[in-house]
C-alpha cells in the first residue's frame, strides 16, 4: 500500500490534480481574503474612522503622481488609433464621423481602462510593495500592538484615495485622449479640428460620462484594496514581497477587465 | 498579578509549537524566556500580545496595555522618531483625542530622554544605529505607560555594549513605569542582568523554571546543556 502510495504520488496525474487544487485554493483564499477587507474598509468608513492627512497623502500620491504616465499612455492610444483609421474613413467619406468615433471610445473605454493599467502598474505595485515590506519587517505587527486598527490606517486612505482619485484622472485622460485624436487626425487626415470637434459630441451622452466616472471610482477602489491586500498577507522576506507586487499587479489586472465586462453588460447591452 | 498563562497550546499545521505551558509574572517582575532557536519563545509573546491565536489554554492579563519590542526594531520607516513614539497617541480611537500636539511633543520628549536619546524626534529610523533604533521601539512601546512589556531578543545583533545599555534600560524602565516584562533572550548576559525568574523552553515545553542563579549552577542535565552551549545534551537541534 505504501509503496503503491509512493507511486501515485510521483505520478502526473497526482502531480496535476495537486497543481490544480492549490492553485484553485489559493484563488479563493485570496479572494476571500480580499473580500473580507473590503467589508472591513467599508465599515471603517462608514464609521468615519478616515485618517484625513494621510488621505490627502495618498491622493497626491494616486492621482499627482500617476498623471503623467497615465496621460501619456492614453495621448499615445489615440494617436495610434486615430493614425491608423482617421486616413481610411476619409477615404471612405466617414472623416466628419472620426470625432464620434474618437470620443465614444475614449470616454466609454480608453480613458477609464488605460488609466486603470497606468496606476495598477505605477501605484498599485508601490502599495503592495509598501505594505508587504512593512508585513515582513512586522510594522504591522508593530500597528497591531499599538492597538491601532491596520484596516483604518493603511487600507482607508489608500482605498479612499483610488476611489476620489481615479475619476479625475480618467476626466483629465479623456480630455488629453480627445485633443490628441484632433492633432493626429489633422495631421494624418487632413481632418480640420472643426470637423473634428463638430462631430465629437454627436455620439456621447451624459449617460457615457456618468458610467465612466462610476467606473473609475470601481476601478480605483479595487485597485487599492487588492495592492493593500495582497500586500498585508505578503510572507517570507524579500521574495514574499515579489510575489504580492506581482500577484497584486496580475489580480488588479483582471479585476478591471472583470469590472470593464460587467458595465458594459450592465449598461450597454 | 500582571500576567497568567494556563495550558497554553498553540499549533502550526500538525507541529505543535507550544506544548501546555503555565506560568505567572507578576507586576514589577521580569521573566526570561530562553531555549533554543525554534523552541517557540517568540511565539509565547506572539499569542500573549494577540498577534496570533492559541489552540488552547487561557491568557490571562491585567488590565492595561501590553506593549512589545520587536526583535527588529520594526519602526515605521516611512515616519520620523516623534512621529514613531507618537503613533499610538496619534492613530489610536481612545487615545486619539485625548492628547493636543503640543502634550504629544511633550511626552515624546519625556520618553526619549527615559532612553536616553534627546533631540533625535526629526531623524528617521534609517539614520539610527542599531541600538539606537532599539532605544526608539522602547520609547514607542512605553508611550502608552503599558502594565505588562514584551521583549523579543532586545540586544541580539548589538554589540556588547550597546547590549549592557539596552540590558540597563530593560531595568529602568520597569521601575520607572512599574510594568511587568518578558523578555525573550538567548544572551547570558541579558538574562542575568535583567530576570528575576527563569523558564527554559525545549520543543514547546518548560524544562526549566528558576532564578538566573539557579540556570548558572547548571543543576539538571537542560540548564547544564543551555549554558555550556554543548551539543551533548537531552536538547538535540533539527538539522
Amino acid at each position: 500500500m505504501g509503496l503503491l502510495q509512493k507511486y501515485y504520488k510521483q505520478s502526473a496525474t497526482y502531480k496535476i490534480f495537486t497543481g490544480v487544487y492549490e492553485t484553485l485554493y489559493d484563488f479563493l483564499d485570496t479572494l476571500g481574503k480580499i473580500t473580507e477587507n473590503g467589508l472591513a474598509v467599508a465599515k471603517c468608513i462608514l464609521k468615519g474612522q478616515i485618517d484625513k492627512k494621510e488621505l490627502i497623502e495618498q491622493c497626491s500620491r494616486f492621482g499627482v503622481s500617476s498623471l503623467p504616465i497615465t496621460l501619456s499612455i492614453v495621448a499615445m492610444t489615440s494617436v495610434i488609433i486615430a493614425s491608423q483609421v482617421a486616413l481610411e474613413m476619409v477615404k471612405q467619406g466617414g472623416g466628419n464621423f472620426i470625432g464620434m468615433m474618437m470620443t465614444i471610445l475614449i470616454v466609454r473605454e480608453l480613458a477609464v481602462i488605460m488609466a486603470g493599467f497606468a496606476i495598477i502598474s505605477m501605484i498599485g505595485s508601490s502599495l503592495a510593495s509598501e505594505i508587504a515590506t512593512m508585513r515582513v519587517t512586522e510594522q504591522i505587527d508593530a500597528i497591531r500592538v499599538l492597538k491601532v486598527n491596520p484596516i483604518a490606517n493603511l487600507f482607508v486612505p489608500r482605498v479612499l484615495s483610488g476611489m476620489i482619485m481615479m475619476p479625475f484622472v480618467t476626466i483629465i485622460a479623456a480630455v488629453v485622449g480627445i485633443l490628441a485624436g484632433a492633432v493626429t487626425s489633422d495631421m494624418f487626415a487632413g481632418l480640420s479640428y472643426m470637423a473634428y470637434f463638430d462631430s465629437a459630441w454627436l455620439g456621447v451622452y451624459m449617460k457615457d460620462l456618468w458610467v465612466s466616472i462610476l467606473k473609475a471610482v470601481c476601478f480605483g477602489g479595487t485597485i487599492g484594496l487588492i495592492s493593500c491586500s495582497c500586500g498585508y498577507y505578503a510572507s517570507g522576506g524579500a521574495k514574499g514581497v515579489g510575489l504580492a507586487t506581482t500577484k497584486a499587479v496580475v489580480w488588479s489586472f483582471v479585476a478591471i477587465v472583470i469590472w470593464d465586462m460587467v458595465f458594459a453588460l450592465i449598461f450597454f447591452f | 498579578m500582571s500576567i497568567e498563562v494556563k495550558n497554553l497550546v498553540k499549533k502550526f499545521g500538525d507541529k505543535t509549537v507550544i506544548d501546555n505551558v503555565s506560568f505567572k509574572v507578576n507586576d514589577k517582575e521580569t521573566l526570561a524566556i530562553v531555549g533554543f532557536s525554534g523552541s517557540g519563545k517568540s511565539t509565547i509573546l506572539k499569542l500573549i500580545s494577540g498577534l496570533i491565536e492559541k489552540d488552547g489554554g487561557e491568557i490571562i492579563t491585567s488590565k492595561g496595555d501590553i506593549a512589545m519590542v520587536f526583535q527588529y526594531s520594526a519602526l515605521f520607516d516611512s515616519l520620523n522618531v516623534e512621529d514613531n513614539i507618537s503613533f499610538a497617541l496619534r492613530e489610536r480611537r481612545d487615545l486619539r483625542k485625548k492628547f493636543t500636539p503640543e502634550q504629544i511633543r511633550d511626552i515624546v520628549a519625556q520618553k526619549l530622554e527615559l532612553v536616553g536619546l534627546k533631540g533625535i524626534e526629526e531623524k528617521f529610523p534609517s539614520e539610527l544605529s542599531g541600538g539606537m533604533q532599539k532605544r526608539v521601539s522602547f520609547a514607542r512601546a512605553i508611550v502608552t505607560e503599558p502594565n505588562t512589556i514584551l521583549y523579543d531578543e532586545p540586544t541580539a545583533g548589538l554589540d556588547p555594549i550597546s547590549s549592557t545599555l539596552i540590558e540597563d534600560y530593560i531595568v529602568r524602565l520597569k521601575d520607572e513605569i512599574n510594568a511587568a516584562s518578558i523578555v525573550v533572550t538567548h544572551q547570558m548576559s541579558t538574562i542575568t542582568r535583567t530576570a528575576d525568574r527563569v523558564i527554559m523552553l525545549y520543543d514547546g515545553r518548560i524544562v526549566f523554571e528558576g532564578t538566573a542563579e539557579e540556570l548558572l549552577r547548571q543543576e539538571t542535565p537542560y540548564t547544564k546543556q543551555f549554558v555550556t552551549a554543548s551539543l551533548e545534551g537531552p536538547m538535540q537541534m533539527q538539522a
